[in-house]
């Protein structure tokens, strides 16, 4: 049975907004990497269906680049980070906005993001993938950073930042099919080394306050 | 078809999904048994239990009124008629005429009114825990529930539960987006209606978890088997509802389809509810009872799905 194209990126659409739920829906820190690790795989396969349909090697290698760095490497990194840490460091216990408010705003900032879209571009002809994956980019933007303002614990902020990538490699794929691989190799490494110096401010972080809780930062430190 | 074979097919598919509803509930029990490496008992133990309850003798309180007595009773004429307006096995439902899903919806709601004020009426310590609890979840059960419905009505248009299991069918294997996210924040709504684990655990009688079982605590002998057999038939009757408007592979869209095709599409549903049994019994095995207070963050999910299968439904 053949499946229609607009079907498989449908589906994708919906199970990247599907793991962003997961991240704003889990309180731990493994499930919120075990959702970015979903995400990012789902991420691949569309670009991967991305690079089918339009035959450049390159987004192939895009693909199979965000496979590896961001399904198995920084988290693994971020694990590794993390492992001196307590456990009740790593649980968001009380975020400033409780977890089911933050899932209804999470819904409706998809709901502003496709209507943003789709009042924005109703007009220009774009292809199919931009119109499928423009509106998931901009939530997967906008429930990132809802994500980094409304948690206390530093690791969030961190996946939060890792969701507002994963939008804007979407958003650069699905409107471009593809800038040059030099960029895109660049994007990820920029991204790992990111990933490497908030790991490093994270363990400082630790080893200073002994928690991850962004209020600790606010006091002095001989108070 | 005529219409006395149509009603014919829907009385039959009544009695069947009475017998059938225990073995579900048996089915359910071994797999989860088996997946926690138990051995577990036989899948027709639900029938025993429920004959040797049948016929034992009932211990009533002497404090009790007459919504006690007469709960058992309301709660199973009101899954009954939940139950005819249902098109479980084939696409027909006798009295699809007189009502539609909000009125199944209601009739469900009515038994579950009055199993709570049963819970209260013997006015144990127990009944009055299990019902503050599932007053809590079912008023937070509502808003995702009507969420989904309005998903469900708008892709697949109308409310009448017959004419959605045809159009369900005729729509094929391809799943519309907004029906994926309905079919998700439905399944997690029919947990919490059917009060399977991470709800509430139907195999507990410790205090601190029990929800519905707490509720019913003061039950025995006959009206306990006509509770346990409603609540068996409720279970059926909803996931077969959820195999039938979101996953409906091998249902004929019409009763007036062939009769091996029919019973083909019976067969399927047969399946199709057996391995969902297998699959919640699964979760149920997965997960723990979550803490009473983080239930509704579950429920919000559904609430959340739901919204954004609107949202897919508009594009």
């Amino acid at each position: 049975m053949q499946i229609p194209l607009s079907e498989i990126l449908t589906l994708t659409a919906v199970g990247l907004l599907l793991s962003t739920f997961g991240v704003v829906l889990r309180r731990s820190f493994e499930g919120w990497l075990s959702a970015y690790r979903y995400q990012s795989i789902i991420l691949a396969g569309s670009t991967a269906v991305i690079a089918y349909e339009t035959g450049y090697w390159e987004i192939y290698a895009a693909a199979i680049l965000t496979l590896v760095i961001k399904a198995v490497v920084i988290p693994r990194l971020l694990v590794s980070v993390t492992e001196s840490v307590k456990d009740e460091f790593k649980i968001e216990a009380n975020p400033y906005v409780s977890i089911r408010l933050s899932l209804l705003i999470s819904a409706l900032l998809v709901a502003l993001s496709y209507g943003l879209i789709h009042e924005t571009l109703v007009s220009t002809s774009l292809g199919v993938y931009a119109l499928t994956y423009l509106p998931v980019s901009l939530s997967l933007f906008f429930v990132g950073l809802f994500v980094m303002v409304s948690r206390r614990m530093a690791l969030n902020q961190v996946v939060g930042l890792l969701i507002i990538e994963n939008g804007l490699f979407l958003f650069t794929t699905a409107l471009t099919q593809g800038v040059s691989l030099i960029i895109e190799v660049g994007i990820l490494a920029d991204i790992l080394v990111g990933v490497m110096i908030s790991a490093l401010l994270l363990l400082r972080m630790s080893q200073t306050f002994d928690s991850f809780d962004m209020a600790s930062l606010e006091s002095l430190k001989d108070d | 078809m005529t219409s006395f074979a149509a009603d014919l097919m829907g009385g039959l598919q009544l009695v069947a999904v009475f017998a059938l509803a225990p073995l579900l509930t048996g089915i359910m029990r071994k797999v989860k048994a088996r997946t926690q490496k138990r051995l577990g008992a036989s899948v027709f133990q639900p029938y025993y239990e429920l004959s040797k309850l049948w016929a034992k003798d009932e211990v009533v309180s002497e404090h009790s009124s007459w919504i006690f007595r007469s709960t058992p009773w309301i709660v199973a004429v009101a899954t009954i008629t939940a139950a005819l307006f249902i098109p479980v096995f084939v696409p027909f439902s006798p009295f699809s005429a007189a009502g539609d899903v909000l009125l199944v919806i209601g009739l469900l709601a009515l038994a579950r009114f009055f199993t709570m004020l049963a819970g209260i009426d013997a006015a144990s310590a127990f009944g009055g825990i299990g019902t503050s609890r599932e007053m809590m979840t079912s008023s937070l059960v509502e808003p995702g529930l009507f969420l989904t419905i309005f998903v469900v009505s708008l892709t697949l248009g109308g409310t009448n539960l017959t004419g959605l299991v045809g159009a369900a069918a005729r729509s094929g294997a391809v799943i519309a987006p907004s029906m994926l996210f309905g079919l998700i924040s439905f399944f997690v709504i029919v947990l919490a209606e059917t009060g399977r684990l991470p709800f509430d655990n139907p195999a507990t009688h410790l205090e601190l978890t029990m929800v519905h079982e707490a509720m019913v605590l003061e039950y025995s002998g006959r009206s306990l088997a006509l509770i346990e057999w409603s609540q068996a038939t409720k279970q059926l009757v909803l996931l077969a509802l959820l195999v039938d408007l979101f996953l409906p592979l091998g249902m004929p869209a019409s009763i007036n389809a062939s009769l091996p095709l029919l019973g083909l599409g019976a067969l399927a549903v047969l399946l199709k509810v057996a391995l969902l049994a297998a699959a919640v019994a699964f979760v149920e095995t997965r997960v723990a009872k979550w803490r009473l207070f983080r239930v509704p963050d579950l429920l919000v999910v559904a609430i959340a799905v739901a919204m954004v299968g609107m949202i897919f439904f508009y594009l």
